[in-house]
């Protein structure tokens, strides 16, 4: 998957959580979850456990501390992927 | 001490004890001491997953009291450890803690300072605060159920309740919150900022806020 794959499955991923859908539709990689996004701090691990499952992959907590921004995210998840 | 303030508020039905039950989930907050401490609240017959969440706001709660004073900090639940968690008794109606961060701290490490915290759990609302003393003098906090769970209601209904204590408590009616530049909230009399840490919280229907007014 290259970086714009993942970011639109991580759309799906962060959607549960994010109040406004059109905010969501139009994030690009500075976007930052909790600041921009408004995603309660409460969910930010309901992120990490989901962002497992939909890539299939192991996420440690020295890289899910990483996971502040939609960039960070992917180089987390594309790291993790292409390991 | 540092001049600081931390607070976080949890609502429990808005979290999913299925999910927070499962260790691959709360072994993201909690550290193996604090596992095995939560058998020291038997007698508190809180459950564990609402335990977990009473962890997640005292440590979130010591991020932003740190936040403020190192905005560069990244929250990291692990490296914060709630130790000494005593269930309400007497006439104490909160959950006490002591929290440290040996590896998050850095130079609050070295000066050793703790900090203090005191977790109310009510109607399935978790509030804390936080605190370097103790005793929390100078400590002002509360919380309120609100009409939506919209953000932007949210965070006018907040505001508008610190600003109606901070009113009550300095006895100004100029007083305004903005946000500096690491994104903390501060309070503003007239145009002039206030040695006055406030902190704020909420989830879904709730709010609450935290502030220090000591005379430094």
């Amino acid at each position: 998957m290259d970086r714009r794959e993942i970011l639109e499955e991580l759309k799906r991923v962060l959607e549960p959580y994010t109040e406004n859908k059109e905010l969501l539709r139009n994030i690009n990689e500075q976007t930052d979850l909790v600041k921009d996004l408004k995603i309660n701090s409460s969910n930010l691990v309901d992120v990490i456990i989901d962002a497992e499952a939909k890539y299939n992959i192991e996420i440690d907590f020295d890289s899910s501390e990483k996971m502040i921004s939609v960039g960070s995210c992917i180089d987390v998840i594309s790291d993790k992927i292409n390991k | 001490m540092s001049i600081s303030s931390g607070n976080d508020l949890v609502y429990l039905p808005a979290t999913r004890p299925e999910r927070t039950n499962l260790p691959r989930f709360y072994s993201r907050i909690l550290t193996a001491a604090e596992v095995e401490g939560f058998v020291q609240l038997a007698s508190s017959r809180l459950p564990f997953d609402h335990y977990v969440w009473l962890c997640w706001s005292v440590k979130e709660s010591v991020y932003k009291y740190q936040k403020r004073l190192f905005p560069e900090l990244v929250f990291a639940p692990l490296k914060f450890e709630v130790r000494l968690v005593e269930p309400p008794c007497g006439d104490r109606d909160f959950y006490a803690g002591i929290v440290v961060g040996p590896s998050l701290m850095g130079p609050i490490n070295a000066r050793g300072q703790a900090h203090y915290s005191r977790t109310w759990v009510r109607d399935g609302v978790i509030v804390t605060i936080v605190s370097e003393d103790q005793q929390f003098t100078d400590t002002h906090w509360g919380f309120s159920a609100i009409d939506s769970a919209a953000h932007a209601d949210q965070s006018a209904a907040v505001r508008q309740l610190a600003l109606e204590e901070l009113s009550s408590v300095l006895s100004r009616d100029d007083l305004r919150l903005e946000k500096d530049a690491a994104g903390c909230p501060i309070v503003l009399a007239g145009d002039r900022p206030l040695v006055l840490p406030i902190s704020f919280a909420h989830h879904e229907r709730y709010v609450a806020y935290s502030f220090l007014n000591r005379v430094v």
